[in-house]
């Protein structure tokens, strides 16, 4: 709690493709602190000149593991920091980083052991990814569910490791929705996050749900309202939006 | 009070993106700490604020009235925070035994 905020150089481990524009990065880092899922890590990129830029990364991975953090990164246009990550960054490389920070969107088994319900809208995945696998590490048999907005079936990040969480059985539900094309053999959802879609995941939770939206901001500003519209207690709603694109 | 437009609304994020800048400001993660919207009394956590940092400096507004509750801006030398839009930080110096031995809450 005292501790102080250190920059530190981390060194990149591995670099894992997940999806045509979204890469993990396994970061080793010399004072590794164990976070709480949901936090993130600020990233410093230093110029030859001198110029510095600051991005802001949630991190994937579950707390549980030690030394080490993933942090997943979706590559935008014109987006400076993410850029150079995952086109000039390969392993060996070390980055200026400082952390784990946030205090607000974590979630612990241990302190929240009811009804969880994650909302993500494309990368926003991320930081309920480690809460996911926070749960699993954790081996925690609380109900919830994973309702999860992407554009197209190939911009899925982590599908295959959440399938294999649903297929667990520990209670682990995960809803898929397409929103822009769907593979013929489709069989989730094929549009965007509405009340319905809300009422047919979250109701089953119950009240006394807690909710955690990761998103665009419009989607994560249009799910939690339609959340409290439904009777959820916006009290028990944790957002974080990540702007248009992210960085 | 004046609302924010349509393009930074867009823009817009939560105060968890600020948390390491607050961090340097006050020595400890804030975003899970009280603070009161000096316009409309609502009270909530810094991290429910609504932050705005594509402008030079941030502007971190109350995420049910809108007013701008905190401004911060760095300069080479020095930072300066105008906080006339809160009526209260709460800083937390005493907790229970935390749960882990992170940063964060």
């Amino acid at each position: 709690m005292k501790s102080t905020l250190n920059w530190q150089i981390a060194s990149v481990a591995r670099i894992t493709p997940e999806t045509t524009n979204v890469k993990s990065f396994t970061l080793t880092l010399p004072q590794w602190m164990r976070h709480r899922a949901g936090q993130h890590y600020d990233i410093r990129l230093t110029a030859e000149d001198g110029y510095q830029t600051q991005r802001s990364y949630s991190i994937a991975s579950e707390p549980e593991r030690e030394g080490e953090i993933d942090i997943t990164v979706e590559r935008i246009g014109d987006g400076e920091a993410s850029t150079y990550l995952h086109d000039v960054l390969v392993p060996g490389d070390q980055v200026e980083v400082r952390g784990p920070i946030g205090g607000y969107f974590v979630w612990e088994v241990g302190l929240s052991p009811g009804p969880l319900l994650l909302i993500a809208g494309g990368s926003g995945v991320v930081p309920l990814m480690s809460m996911i696998r926070h749960r699993a590490a954790a081996m925690a048999k609380n109900p919830a569910a994973l309702l999860y907005s992407s554009r197209n079936f190939e911009d899925v990040i982590y599908y295959n490791e959440l399938e294999k969480l649903r297929s667990a059985n520990s209670g682990l539900q995960i809803f898929h929705t397409l929103t822009r094309s769907q593979p013929t053999d489709w069989k989730g959802y094929a549009r965007r996050i509405d009340q319905e879609m809300l009422k047919e995941v979250a109701g089953p939770l119950g009240k006394g749900v807690q909710v955690y939206i990761c998103g665009p901001t419009l989607m994560v500003e249009s799910a939690a309202n339609t959340l409290v519209k439904i009777g959820v207690d916006s009290n028990q709603i944790r957002t974080e939006r990540f702007g248009p694109t992210g960085g | 009070m004046e609302e924010a437009t349509d393009i930074n609304r867009e823009l817009m994020l939560d105060a968890n993106a600020t948390a390491g800048l607050l961090y340097e400001i006050f020595g400890m993660d804030m975003t899970a700490e009280p603070t009161e919207c000096a316009n409309c009394g609502q009270e909530g956590e810094v991290g429910t604020l609504l932050a705005f940092t594509h402008g030079p400096g941030v502007v971190l507004r109350c995420s049910g009235c809108e007013s701008v509750v905190l401004r911060i801006v760095q300069t080479p030398d020095a930072i300066y925070l105008d906080a006339r839009g809160a009526v209260y930080l709460r800083l937390t110096t005493h907790k229970a035994e935390p749960e882990n031995d992170s940063l964060g809450g």
